[in-house]
């Protein structure tokens, strides 16, 4: 499966009469796309708001940050199973508008969403401070219930990303990337010498508003299976995600899993990426058994002599990523484990929640309890009431003069579990 | 049904009082942990994870688990799960307890939450 990711660098982001990019530029007609993301029966009103790297701004309560990209040639449509229909996607070419993110915003459940601060010190811990970001903030109904004002937000920020995604189909691309996997024999054939890798991609999928979806089935209903990364990239992943703003996978990160992109550029030259298999992070032991053991099993079912394995959260996923690990370990295959930690605001304690001896490589994000004092915004976009009580927050967070003093947990992307990421480790 | 659920969330002790096996605290998260320890060194074996949600235990004051119903021979791998969890829980609290004194709009959601979380469990359970 092969795949031509054109992408469309864009400088700057302004509201205008046309939707269009010109000169690098793009143009948003507020109007037409309020009626392209409206209309959901649990959603009284939505606001628009543009805002741009350096700006003394602050997002929060931030639900999901989201790539616009339109499929301009091959099977299938974008987000598949969300928006288009399910056909198999990540063949042919897609386009991207690049430095751009659709952000939505507004309060689901008054303590989880995360805090983006497009200046200042907080802007160093979010990838989402570079991007120029439309802002979507959707207000609900009176009285409307957590799962369907989380749904109605989650559409609204597909149909925004899939809006402006549409005016890069006719553009010229400054950049095409291919990306391609071969069928698993042919790829062995080709690379005889070189080590088969995978990556065990990990979805958040514990219930209510710690969803993934997968061409639009809730993953937690998934046994294990194999995509070609390419599909992934089309939107085959999607996230419902509102929980642990600073490790969640955001739908941008699933579109630009950075796992993913390195371990391409490795393809042919180091290592042969044969593929990606997603699991799930369920609640229930038995679910965990059963998906841990069938993903060690198709790894060495593939043949595989290297795996990287990614999680998504906090806890419970832990014993995920160590049975993983340790599974996968048991079959002669190696291991590299992705994480973040919660290890005191001292950074002393025990990181994980789980461990295993067989778990000796493995790449942290950061310390998500660190805490950090982000100095007053001129401008909030969504609210900041409910910052005492957001994940990592505390009573008297929210500082009189605007001033928040949070852990790096309350930061949408801070210690993202793909390396999506500033921070990283060093060993003295 | 081969399980109990333990929970101290009204929202899902209304939810399945009637349906299941279910023993309701009222304690806080760390003490539903530490009654459900209890039980798995009598023999129960743990059925969900207890640190189910990304939400950190110093901020949610709710827990559901289920542990299966028949006593039998200790659960080595209950016992760390538990002990592992409780430690973890410990740590939060460590660093600052959240869950006193919460407005009535965030306990609703929290309970909505735990309720969902355990609700998925239960229906892996039930199949």
């Amino acid at each position: 499966m092969k795949l031509k990711l054109g992408k469309i660098f864009i400088d700057d982001v302004k509201f205008g009469e046309v939707t269009k990019v010109e000169n690098k530029t793009l143009f948003v007609n507020k109007e037409e796309m309020l009626e392209a993301i409206g209309g959901d029966e649990h959603i009284e009103s939505i606001e628009i708001d543009i805002t741009h790297p350096g700006d003394e701004v602050r997002i929060t309560p931030v639900k999901d940050v989201i790539e616009p990209r339109v499929k301009v040639d091959g099977p299938g449509g974008i987000f598949p199973g969300m928006l288009s229909k399910v056909q198999t996607v990540g063949s042919g070419t897609t386009h991207a508008l690049k430095n751009v993110a659709v952000v939505t915003a507004g309060k689901i459940v008054g303590f989880q969403e995360g805090i983006i601060d497009m200046s200042g010190p907080g802007a160093e811990y979010t990838p989402f401070s570079k991007t120029h970001n439309i802002v979507v903030v959707a207000h609900p109904i009176e009285g409307v219930k957590q799962y369907d004002h989380e749904s109605a937000v989650r559409m609204i920020g597909f149909k925004a990303a899939r809006y402006l995604g549409e005016v890069a189909r006719e553009l010229e691309a400054d950049e095409i990337q291919e990306y391609e996997t071969e069928p698993l024999l042919d790829s062995v054939k080709k690379y005889p010498d070189l080590p088969k890798i995978g990556y065990v991609y990990m979805l958040q999928t514990q219930g209510l508003l710690h969803d993934t979806y997968v061409y639009g089935v809730d993953a937690k209903k998934i046994v294990p299976t194999l995509l070609y990364p390419t599909e992934i990239m089309d939107g085959a992943i999607v996230s419902g995600n509102c929980v642990s703003a600073c490790d969640k996978n955001p739908t941008y990160v699933h579109l630009n899993n950075g796992i993913i992109e390195d371990l391409y550029e490795k393809h042919g030259k180091e290592i042969n990426f044969v593929g990606v298999i997603i699991t799930n992070e369920n609640v229930y032991l038995a679910d965990k058994e059963r998906s841990s053991d069938w993903t060690a099993k198709l790894t060495e079912f593939l043949g595989l002599d290297g795996v990287i394995v990614s999680q998504e959260g906090f806890g419970n996923p832990d014993t995920d990523l160590i049975m993983n690990c340790k599974k996968i370990e048991e079959k002669n295959i190696k291991t590299v484990i992705v994480t973040d930690e919660y290890a005191g605001r001292d950074g002393a304690s025990q990181s994980l929640a789980d461990a295993d001896p067989k778990a000796d490589a493995v790449i942290t994000n950061g310390n998500a309890n660190e805490v950090i004092l982000l100095p007053p915004m001129k401008k909030i976009i969504g609210m900041t009431d409910y910052v005492d009580s957001i994940a990592g927050g505390f009573d008297g967070s929210l500082r009189a003069d605007g001033s928040i003093e949070v852990e790096i947990q309350a930061i949408t992307g801070a210690t993202n579990e793909t390396g999506f990421v500033k921070l990283t480790s060093k060993g003295y | 049904m081969d399980h109990i659920l333990i929970t101290n969330n009204p929202l899902v002790k209304d939810k399945y009082q009637d349906r299941t096996a279910l023993v309701f605290l009222e304690k806080s998260y760390l003490e539903v942990l530490c009654y459900a320890r209890g039980e798995i060194h009598k023999g129960h074996e743990l059925l969900t994870h207890p640190l189910s949600g990304s939400i950190k235990p110093n901020e949610t004051p709710y827990k559901s688990l289920l542990v299966t119903n028949k006593p039998k021979a200790l659960d080595y791998r209950s016992v760390t799960m538990i002990e592992d969890s409780i430690e973890t829980t410990k740590k939060f609290f460590s660093i600052r307890d959240r869950t006193q004194g919460l407005r009535k709009d965030l306990l609703a959601d929290f309970q909505e939450i735990d309720y969902h979380l355990i609700k998925g469990a239960l229906e892996s359970a039930n199949k």
